[in-house]
Formats: C-alpha cells, sequence, structure tokens
C-alpha cells in the first residue's frame, strides 16, 4: 500500500514536471517568434505588381480598358512589371528607354518580367512597344512618397 | 449571300475589299461586318479594327455507324461545306487579298500599314487597318481573359 502511494506520488510528480517543460518550451518558442518574425519581415521591402497586357496595338492595365495608360509609381518604390502578349500574329515588347529596360520580343501568349526600382527624382518617364512605338506608348508618373 | 453592317462605320477600305470578294465566294452565306472596340486615333495615327463574321452554306454527308456497336447503320451529318481554313486558302488566290498575318484555324487576321502624308505636311501619319474574320459561333480573341 505504500509502495504503491509512493509509485503514484512519483508518477504524478514525473507528469508535472513534463508538463512544466512543455510549457516552458512553448512559451519560448512563442516569444522567439514574436522577436524573430518582424525582423525578417523588414528585410524585403514589398515589390508591387503591375500586370500589363498587350493587345490590338496598345498597352492595358489588367482589369482597365483604357489603351496606353498613365501608369503611377512612386519614388523610390520596388516594382515588377509583368507583360502578357496577347496580341494573335504580332511581337510586342516593352521599354523604358529613360531606364535603359527593354524586354525581349514577345509572341502571343509570351509573358515578360521586368524587376525595376522607382527612381527617386520625381517626373515622368515614356514607355513604349519598341517596333511599334507609334501607336504603343504611354508615360510613368514618378510620385512622391507619402 | 446576306450581309448584315448595320454595326459598321463603313471605315477601312481593306475591309470592304474583303467584303467585296467574300461576295462572291460560293459557300459563304453569311457576312456581319462589326466596328471593334479597339479602334482609336491619335495625332501619329489612325488605328481601325474592324470583326468580319462569316457563316458557311452546309452540306449532308452519310456517315456508317453501328447500332449498340453491332448493327451497321448509317446516319446524315450536316457539315459547313468549307472551314476557317479553307476560306484562308480562298482569299490567298485574290490578288488584293493575299495571305493572312496570322491564322489558327478558327479566325484570320490582317493587318494592313501605311503612312499618309497630307498636302503642306511632311510626316503624316500611320493608317493601320487590322482586320479579323471569325466563323459565327467561335470565341472572339477580344473576348480573352484580360480587360
Amino acid at each position: 500500500m505504500v509502495a504503491g502511494k509512493r509509485l503514484g506520488r512519483s508518477f504524478v510528480a514525473k507528469q508535472c514536471s513534463s508538463m512544466a517543460f512543455f510549457s516552458l518550451a512553448t512559451a519560448v518558442i512563442v516569444v522567439g517568434l514574436f522577436i524573430l518574425l518582424p525582423m525578417t519581415a523588414s528585410t524585403g521591402a514589398a515589390v508591387r505588381q503591375i500586370n500589363l497586357v498587350t493587345k490590338d496595338m496598345a498597352f492595358y492595365l489588367e482589369g482597365d480598358p483604357a489603351p496606353n495608360p498613365t501608369i503611377r509609381l512612386t519614388a523610390g518604390e520596388q516594382v515588377r512589371f509583368n507583360i502578357l502578349n496577347l496580341d494573335y500574329g504580332l511581337a510586342h515588347n516593352l521599354a523604358i528607354d529613360g531606364w535603359s529596360v527593354e524586354t525581349a520580343y514577345l509572341n502571343a501568349d509570351e509573358l515578360a518580367v521586368v524587376h525595376v526600382r522607382v527612381q527617386e527624382q520625381l517626373g515622368s518617364q515614356a514607355y513604349v512597344c519598341s517596333p511599334h512605338r507609334e501607336m504603343m506608348h504611354g508615360f510613368i508618373e514618378i510620385v512622391a512618397k507619402d | 449571300m446576306e450581309l448584315d453592317a448595320d454595326s459598321w462605320s463603313g471605315e477601312g477600305a481593306f475591309t470592304q475589299t474583303l467584303i467585296d470578294v467574300l461576295k462572291t465566294l460560293d459557300h459563304v452565306s453569311f457576312v456581319r461586318v462589326e466596328d471593334a472596340q479597339s479602334s482609336r486615333s491619335d495625332v501619329d495615327y489612325n488605328f481601325i479594327s474592324n470583326e468580319i463574321f462569316v457563316s458557311f452554306s452546309t452540306r449532308d454527308r452519310m456517315v456508317q455507324t453501328k447500332i449498340f456497336g453491332v448493327i451497321p447503320s448509317s446516319r446524315t451529318v450536316t457539315e459547313p461545306a468549307i472551314s476557317v481554313s479553307d476560306l484562308e486558302s480562298t482569299l490567298c488566290t485574290f490578288e488584293e487579298i493575299g495571305p493572312p498575318d496570322y491564322a489558327d484555324g478558327s479566325m484570320l487576321q490582317y493587318l494592313r500599314t501605311e503612312r499618309i502624308v497630307p498636302p503642306y505636311q511632311t510626316k503624316g501619319y500611320k493608317h493601320v487597318e487590322l482586320v479579323r474574320i471569325y466563323e459565327v459561333g467561335t470565341k472572339l480573341l477580344a473576348q480573352g481573359d484580360e480587360g
């Protein structure tokens, strides 16, 4: 009987100590995540996606019916241009002469990706399709950060 | 041949040429011409985009089948007398039209570009005419995923 009580007490004590260990470990992990996650998030700046579609001899922003729209970018921001050609039988590209950006010519259904960091100087830059620059041209307007 | 040009402004000399030729083709039973939304003008260019929808006359063809996969039988199938690819070949024979700039079996696309310099001007403007021919019932390229 006494031996049984002793055995029961040590079993309960073991259970309690293991629970305490797991609680402590969980607390350490949670606190560590709270400290580490903001640090990892702050190391990569947000990249803005601009989806441009070429069709009917014009550039279009995805979901916007206006041809060759003015694209407003913020000074210093990181931008990823995704250019998709939907003009069957016509090859197009995206060129921003002032930034020395020029993609390869894209056949229908081909996609090109361009990463740029927008200049700090405010103003505007022209964007064109190199072989069709008379019809396919628009402006990138660089505005100040808030 | 039935022609429906109610939704066409009449702009586009090459479009008119195509219509004139389509009228003469035996197997083309219906032609509808429309202005495309992408038509636009600027100082440097005049872009005319038209869409032509055609229907072909039909023909009946006997097809051998088997009822329950065993009993030999035949049934009549009604199908277009020609296809878009056949139309492409036919249009190629016309000197004023020639081969399309793009064809994919469901659509023919013609692009005509010329620079027009009015009197007393040096640069002028670019005149671009884009014409797409579809068979009635096929999905338009302009109705693709992107707006």
